[in-house]
């Protein structure tokens, strides 16, 4: 996307790291709640309110995993989830995952006003940004204090507008 | 550790440890009067904190839902979470980031210098600047605020030159400003390391809070119970009415009523309309305090609002301090504008996961995806303005109870015109500046969720007018006082923590006094 390399993104030491998946479609092992379907069409889905193109399948698989932990804790989020699943298929002749971009847009547009699709769309928000690789992959760097923060790591280092005057 | 009786009808009672609650219980020990402090939240170390924004939300915030109602965007984006503040002990002092500025004289004369606005509740306050200005004095040396007391300002970071060079472009008055963050080190904690972190916890205690600073010098005083995971649900009154006790559930989920000489409420405007709307008695019928029906109403939240823009190059504005830079140019009232009040333009910068979420909530597809992924070439610019008071602006309870029993809050707030014109001006404002820095493109991201709360229980020089009078102590209720920021008459146009620190310190004053003179 850039020139310069982006920096290092660093989760805090004291999470946990990001979970890790299985490349193929046997991610689906990992998950509590949802069955392989569900699970698809909500990375679909993920992927296509957030279409980054260079960001690889795991990261929006992983935000469906972050989904997955939601609905094992709170049945009306699993409800919510499955109604979303339920809304989008039954738009179409076609199951949601397999529509082309500008049926899934018009699809999800379509059910714009509804909790499910507002559930969908703020969790996908929630959980895909706060996804190390997303950081990694737009310069957040994330965690500092562990490395003594940006004091001497780059706070100021911005050299392509004038230099403020000292004590400013 | 000191411990007080459940019994001892000699304490003064503090509900809520944060700007507020924190302040006060410090500077009444220190005279000597014996606290008992309760606060919802657990007592965390700056160990427990992390560097991560939504662990550290999650940790730190005040999570119970509420509702919404009305004009403002909160009800449409955030509807069971429309105000933002903390249940920890420190409060939100633990979370925020430490802008500093006082009131200027006009603002406590705000129906005066406004005039007659329709549709609003204007009053002036119960005192004047004169009054509170050697309590500011005390509050910023209290707080290590920067530039005051010979203090240095924070230092320039990537953000602060990208508004100082548009701002400055634009011939306007651009400064770090003054942040209760050490420049250097100062009363015992360290100079900033720029981690970006103080809205989780600060690990450091280079910021002021409560928790890093009044608390642990309060206790140190053999004066103050801090009783951590005790939850208030209601306040009692005797015969005389004079508020006698407060009944709160701890951490094990058991039911308490602890004696008191004085109450203090200081849950942070919501939750302290809430506990008094709640507190009904065959004498208070509508609410404690509540006679003329101003418990809950005139609620203030600031015209709060960010623009976000991207660059050609590399800002990473998520490093260092996050809102280290301020213009003063449209502070003062000036009715040439077209409306009424002023606004301090400020810094903001958040790190992806925030920027994200609070960009447009509710925003997706392709351009959102085209604006979000030059995170590292954005920069943030914020200000804080005057809201309107407004009687139907308000705390009210819903039908709903909490897993205390207590009814859930609603929220209700619609913008004035006042209102809708100071946030036009201002986010044209913030683009200019950022344009006249080479801004690609500006996005006005809308109010996040309330996080300056103001006014619900306001003093007012008459009984008819506001719950309290001039020392926050309600006009109904003589042993019965409040000490955050719903005490406020009108909001000013700045942060309000350190108006709210300097009014406790004032409070305290005033609380020791009236003890000493045996009437309290
Ligand atoms: C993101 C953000 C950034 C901010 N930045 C700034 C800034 O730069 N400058 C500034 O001036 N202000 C800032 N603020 C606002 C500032 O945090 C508040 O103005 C201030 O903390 C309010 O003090 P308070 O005493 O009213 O309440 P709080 O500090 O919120 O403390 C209230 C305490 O009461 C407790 N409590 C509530 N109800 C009960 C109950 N029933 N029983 C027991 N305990 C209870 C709560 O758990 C909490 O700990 C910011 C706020 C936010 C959210």
């Amino acid at each position: 996307m850039t020139e310069t390399p982006m920096p290092t993104a660093y989760k805090d030491p004291k999470l946990p790291p990001p979970v890790e998946l299985p490349e193929g479609p046997d991610w689906v092992g990992v998950l509590k709640v949802f069955d392989a379907h569900v699970a698809e069409t909500l990375v679909v889905a993920a992927r296509t309110l957030y279409p980054h193109q260079d960001l690889p399948e795991r990261v929006y698989r992983r935000t469906v995993v972050a989904f997955d932990g939601l609905a094992a804790k709170m049945p009306a989020v699993a409800q919510g989830f499955a109604e979303f699943v339920d809304l989008v298929d039954g738009a179409m002749p076609v199951p949601f995952r397999e529509l082309s971009e500008s049926y899934r847009v018009n699809g999800l547009k379509a059910i714009e006003g509804t909790a499910a699709f507002r559930l969908v769309q703020r969790t996908t928000v929630r959980f895909l940004y706060d996804d190390i690789e997303v950081w990694q992959a737009f310069g957040y760097e994330g965690a500092s204090a562990h490395l003594g923060g940006y004091v001497d790591r780059g706070f100021n280092d911005l050299d392509w507008l004038p230099e403020p005057p000292p004590g400013i | 550790m000191t411990k007080y009786d459940l019994d001892d009808s000699g304490v003064v009672v503090i509900v809520g440890s944060g700007a507020g609650g924190g302040t006060l219980a410090h500077e009444l020990v220190k005279r000597g009067v014996e606290v008992v402090l309760l606060e919802a939240g657990k007592h965390l170390t700056a160990d427990d904190f992390v560097n991560d924004e939504w662990a550290g939300y999650e940790m730190l915030s005040w999570l119970d839902k509420r509702t919404a109602s009305g004009t403002w965007r909160a009800a449409k984006d955030h509807p069971t979470a429309p105000s933002w503040s903390c249940q920890v002990v420190g409060g939100t002092t633990t979370h925020w980031s430490a802008c500093c500025y006082r009131f200027i004289e006009d603002e406590f004369r705000a129906k005066t210098l406004y005039g007659e606005i329709p549709g609003t509740s204007l009053i002036d306050w119960p005192f004047t600047v004169a009054d509170i200005a050697p309590y500011y004095e005390l509050a910023e040396a209290k707080m290590g605020v920067t530039r005051t007391n010979g203090l240095p300002g924070l230092p320039a970071n990537n953000n602060f030159k990208v508004m100082y060079a548009g701002g400055s472009k634009l011939g306007y008055n651009v400064s770090t400003g003054r942040h209760a963050i050490n420049s250097i080190p100062y009363d015992g904690r360290p100079a900033t390391i720029q981690d970006g972190f103080t809205i989780t916890g600060d690990k450091t205690g280079a910021r002021w809070s409560t928790l890093a600073v009044e608390i642990p010098r309060a206790l140190a005083t053999g004066k103050l119970e801090l009783r951590p995971q005790s939850r208030v649900t209601f306040i009692e009154h005797d015969a005389a009415g004079k508020a006698s006790a407060v009944v709160y559930v701890d951490a094990a989920g058991v039911t308490h009523r602890q004696k008191a000489r004085a109450v203090v409420l200081a849950g942070n405007c919501i939750e302290t309309s809430r506990l008094l709307l709640h507190s009904k008695s065959g004498r208070f019928t509508d609410g404690l305090a509540n006679g003329y029906g101003h418990v809950g109403r005139h609620y203030l939240r600031h015209i709060i609002q960010t623009v976000w823009s991207i660059f050609d190059k590399p800002v990473y504005m998520h490093r260092g301090e996050i809102m280290g830079g301020m213009i003063d140019d449209f502070v003062r009232h000036d009715p040439a504008r077209g409306f009424a009040g002023g606004y301090y333009i400020e810094m903001n910068s958040m790190g992806l996961p925030t920027t994200a979420a609070f960009l447009d909530p509710g925003w997706w597809g392709r351009d959102f995806v085209s604006v979000i992924e030059q995170y590292r070439n954005m920069a943030g610019i914020f200000m804080s303005g005057e809201d309107m008071p407004q009687p139907g602006n308000r705390v009210t309870l819903g039908d709903e109870l909490d897993a205390f029993g207590v009814p859930v809050a609603n929220l209700h707030y619609d913008d004035h015109p006042n209102d809708l014109k100071l946030r036009v001006h201002g986010y044209k404002t913030l683009s200019a500046i950022h344009a006249a820095a080479g801004a690609k493109r500006s996005i006005e991201a809308p109010s996040y969720p309330a996080s300056h709360n103001l006014g619900s229980n306001r003093m007012a020089a008459k009984a008819e007018d506001g719950v309290l009078d001039g020392n926050g102590r309600a006009w109904e209720v003589p042993n019965l006082f409040i000490a955050d920021g719903s005490t406020f008459s009108t909001g000013g146009a700045c942060n309000p923590t350190l108006t709210i620190v300097a009014l406790a310190i004032r409070q305290a004053e005033f609380m020791a006094g009236r003890m000493a003179a045996g009437e309290l």
